[in-house]
């Protein structure tokens, strides 16, 4: 019943409650970068009302059932995701072994329902977006795993967050260490790539392949996919908190410290997203293959020396 | 008639892991032949199919329960044989000359396998108390001290590779898997050379010799390389059975390295994913099966749209696929699970490469599941091809039930074996095999997880149903305001997905060479061999004085010799 608990309100409705105040930040800022006014608070929440609201179309010629239970699965794995993250941030002790592999493996769940969405729908444009996000995933997943090793690393090569996280608290964040500085950069690199936003938003691409795999989407199987990548923009940034800035806790002082940690990585990604073009995904893939992945080796070959 | 020799322990024994092998090989019999009764339907020489089928099984189960190792290496042989005569059902052009191949490699490892044999007589004392007849591999435990017994383990473990499909022995594999009819290669090179050769590598590593850490990882190194070398491969693959043949290379590699790993976690995790393995992937063939006798082709470019036809083999098709690139909570995660935890925990033990394992088994995964999207899209979703005429079109329906039956039944197994993994076939086949349960403290309960992961989806049909989905309509593809019937050159067919992959930095080359087939053991030993026999054409051109001159140089080496 616990897990039940757990599930329901910390993995889907707090984490889609920050999620959205996620969004609206991310909006926020972004307007403001560009001299408007932006939306207010609950414009996120509206907008998936909203489209709930509206008719659902199907395209012809899609396969019908695959197209409508993508997002179901997608959102679903997000919601494990997050509560998984929300035990072993919360309570340490609980999580277990292994569930490091569990974390990663789930998080690239939504990444796959929207490729096969995309692939269902039938419509050429998504099919080329899902190729491109397909692509994308393979561009970041090396260099992912890589940084992501450096706190297990660190925390004496256990693959269990909660130790990771325990870990931490004895011998300070992996990020105050060398190895776990240059791993962070990394994982924001390759978060912002997992978000799909500027300057990897190839595969949707809105000027060129209007959406890609989300063209055809509309109404209430939108609305899914809106609130799923909304939660991924929580739970994402949670997941980097939890591997490289010493987790959470919620007593005291360190309320502060953690919405601040967790602020400060959505400010991060906000930036770069406003602040940089749309590279091609050839490009992309280059990127992560080479400067990135290296960039990754180096901080395990640190962190293995003990740096 | 008696059967007592099967009771003899000289011979045979039935202990957990070969009971565990011998089961699959059974349930894997028995599903292909059902199969088998829908696709061949119609074909020439139908009982020597069978017969060659039933004759597989009787061989696999003998060396499966095998204990002296001449007895095995029969069993085996006769193995490659079969091999050799079911490849050749096949009606592509190129049939024999693959049925060659596979026969010429496995046979060659054979040979290997015998020196390997000859040699561990020798380690344990020619005569007594071992004749080299009566080699028991329960009776052995040979320590790989020095480099006679290294030597022998390399010749014996060629043979357990070879059959298995590991690099460098691979190249018949995805030969096999385009050429051969899909029932034999659903059957052989997917599920029972796999069960076999992993079994046989497994004994050998377990209880035949006393592996070593450098051995262990040379193990580790070649079952990395496996893995990513043929998964490769498989993105640029154009048609479906040739890249379904790469990956049945790619996934031994997770085995070797369960293996290699050493600890009980890692070995039980590579028995695991050769049952999983054997499987998902023999549901793979399956469904592709299916659908290149409805559709009549195999090539990617001409497929496309058939999940709308065919939406029990899309279903199956789909969740091995998912199986095969490990997403939770299907039975290829919990086995990789396994295999990364033993992988982590020879890093505690020491050493540092562990890392190069692990990122290259996780990265493996991500490539495993690029190139099936690319199947799934081509094959199952996106357009359908417009090459094909209207008539054969409408040819495209649900295969037979005999036909969609042992996809069912697989596909179901890949689910129980990944929700229920602890519960099931880790209790049950593998933890038994190598002695105890190897259940580290709060291990991934996958049946919870999957229990969570129904909730959430429950969540989200709640939101379908609070939303609008009752109010759904048909409407054409959004292309941007043009009407996508009337433009067929807008079809994307998914078969150039990774060209992008194939053009960049470095593997611009390495694709280049393998294309033109430079890492092809048979190909190159080919070449070689031709070489040498130009050389000796050469010699032979039926001109007297040569022949002549070279009897007088033969004779002054000769007298040279004796001479002096």
């Amino acid at each position: 019943m616990i897990y039940l608990f757990y599930l329901l309100v910390y993995g889907f409705l707090l984490t889609a409650a920050l999620g959205l105040f996620a969004s609206w930040v991310d909006r926020k800022v972004t307007a403001r970068v560009q001299y408007r006014i932006g939306p207010p608070l609950l414009q996120p929440l509206i907008d998936i009302v909203k489209l709930m609201g509206k008719e659902t179309l199907i395209p012809r010629g899609a396969s019908r059932n695959t197209f409508l239970l993508s997002p179901v699965a997608g959102l679903s794995s997000v919601i494990l995701a997050s509560a998984l993250l929300w035990v072993v941030g919360l309570r340490p002790g609980d999580g277990f072994l292994g569930d490091w592999i569990v974390a990663i493996y789930l998080l690239t769940i939504p990444s796959i329902s929207i490729i096969v969405g995309g692939f269902a729908s039938g419509n050429p444009l998504a099919s080329l977006g899902s190729s491109r996000e397909m692509k994308l995933v393979l561009a970041y997943e090396l260099p992912f795993v890589l940084a992501a090793l450096v706190p297990v690393i660190r925390a004496g090569l256990i693959l269990r967050l909660g130790d990771i996280v325990v870990a931490q608290q004895i011998a300070g964040a992996t990020a105050t260490s060398l190895s776990g500085i240059i791993a962070l950069i990394v994982a924001i690199l390759c978060v912002q790539a997992k978000l799909a936003l500027v300057p990897f938003d190839i595969p949707e691409a809105e000027t060129e392949i209007i959406h890609g795999p989300l063209v055809d989407y509309s109404g209430s199987s939108l609305a899914l996919y809106r609130l799923m990548k909304n939660m991924l923009l929580f739970t994402l940034p949670f997941f980097l908190v939890i591997l490289y800035l010493g987790g959470i806790r919620l007593t005291g002082i360190h309320i502060l410290w953690s919405v601040l940690k967790y602020l400060v990585l959505v400010a991060i990604i906000t930036v770069i997203r406003n602040t940089n073009p749309r590279v091609r995904i050839d490009q992309a893939l280059r990127f992560f293959w080479g400067p990135v992945t290296i960039l990754s080796v180096i901080a395990v070959v640190l962190a293995v020396l003990g740096l | 008639m008696s059967f007592d020799f099967l009771k003899d322990p000289q011979l045979f024994r039935y202990d957990a892991l070969s009971k565990f092998v011998g089961v699959f090989v059974a349930l894997f019999f028995v599903l292909v032949v059902i199969y088998s009764i829908g696709y061949m339907r119609g074909r020439k020489g139908l009982l020597r199919y069978y017969l060659c089928t039933l004759a597989t099984f009787v061989a696999s189960l003998g060396a499966v329960f095998a204990n002296n190792m001449l007895v095995f290496l029969c069993f085996w042989g006769f193995l490659g044989l079969l091999l050799y005569l079911l490849i050749a059902f096949g009606r592509n052009e190129r049939t024999p000359a693959t049925a060659k191949k596979a026969f010429i490699i496995i046979g060659g490892s054979d040979a290997l396998m015998l020196l390997g044999i000859v040699i561990l007589w020798q380690l344990n004392g020619p005569g007594e108390p071992m004749s080299i007849l009566s080699l028991r591999m329960d009776a052995l435990s040979q320590p790989l001290n020095g480099s006679l017994a290294v030597l022998g383990y390399l010749c014996l473990a060629a043979g357990a590779l070879a059959k298995a499909g590991a690099m460098p022995f691979h190249t018949w594999v995805p030969d096999t898997a385009e050429d051969a009819p899909i029932p034999v290669t659903a059957y052989l090179p997917a599920s029972l050379d796999k069960l076999l050769g992993i079994y046989f590598l497994g004994r050998l590593s377990l209880e035949v010799f006393r592996m070593t850490t450098g051995m262990n990882t040379v193990l580790m190194a070649l079952g990395s390389f496996t893995i990513i070398a043929a998964v490769m491969m498989a993105l640029i693959q154009h048609d479906m059975r040739r890249l379904l043949g790469y990956h049945a290379v790619s996934q031994v590699g997770y085995m070797i390295l369960g293996i290699g790993t050493g600890n009980p976690i890692g070995i039980a995790g590579g028995l695991f994913h050769m049952l999983n393995n054997a499987i998902y992937k023999s549901c793979l063939f399956l469904s592709a099966g299916a659908v290149s006798k409805r559709a009549g082709t195999n090539d990617l470019a001409k497929l496309g749209g058939f999940a709308r036809v065919m939406p029990v083999t899309f279903s199956t098709f789909l969740i091995s696929s998912l199986a095969i690139s490990g997403v939770p909570p299907f039975n290829g995660f919990a086995s990789k699970w396994l295999v990364y935890q033993g992988v982590i925990e020879t890093g505690q033990s020491g050493g540092d490469l562990w890392v190069v394992w692990l990122v290259a088994a996780m990265f493996g995964s991500a490539l495993t599941l690029a190139s099936f999207m690319k199947l799934t899209h081509s094959i199952f979703l996106g357009q359908p091809s417009t090459d094909v005429p209207a008539e054969q079109m409408l040819k495209r329906r649900e295969t037979g039930f005999s036909m969609w039956l042992p996809t069912v039944v697989l596909a179901f197994l890949s689910v129980v074996f990944g929700v229920f993994a602890l519960q099931v076939p880790l209790r049950l086949f593998v933890f038994p095999s190598i002695g105890g349960d190897v259940v580290a403290p709060g291990i991934w309960s996958s049946g919870l997880a999957s229990l969570l992961l129904v909730i959430g989806i429950v969540v989200g049909f709640l939101i379908y149903l609070a939303g609008s989905l009752r109010k759904s309509r048909l409407v054409e593809p959004f292309v941007g305001g043009e009407d996508l019937s009337k433009m067929p050159e807008m079809r994307v067919s998914g078969v150039d997905f990774y060209e992008t992959v194939q053009g960049t930095g470095v593997l611009k080359g390495i694709y280049r060479a393998a294309l033109k087939k430079l890492f092809d053991i048979y190909d190159v030993l080919a070449g070689f061999l031709g070489w040498i026999g130009q050389g000796l054409a050469a010699l032979h051109n039926g001109i007297l004085p040569r022949y002549l001159s070279w009897c007088l140089v033969g004779m002054v080496v000769l007298f040279f010799v004796l001479i002096r």
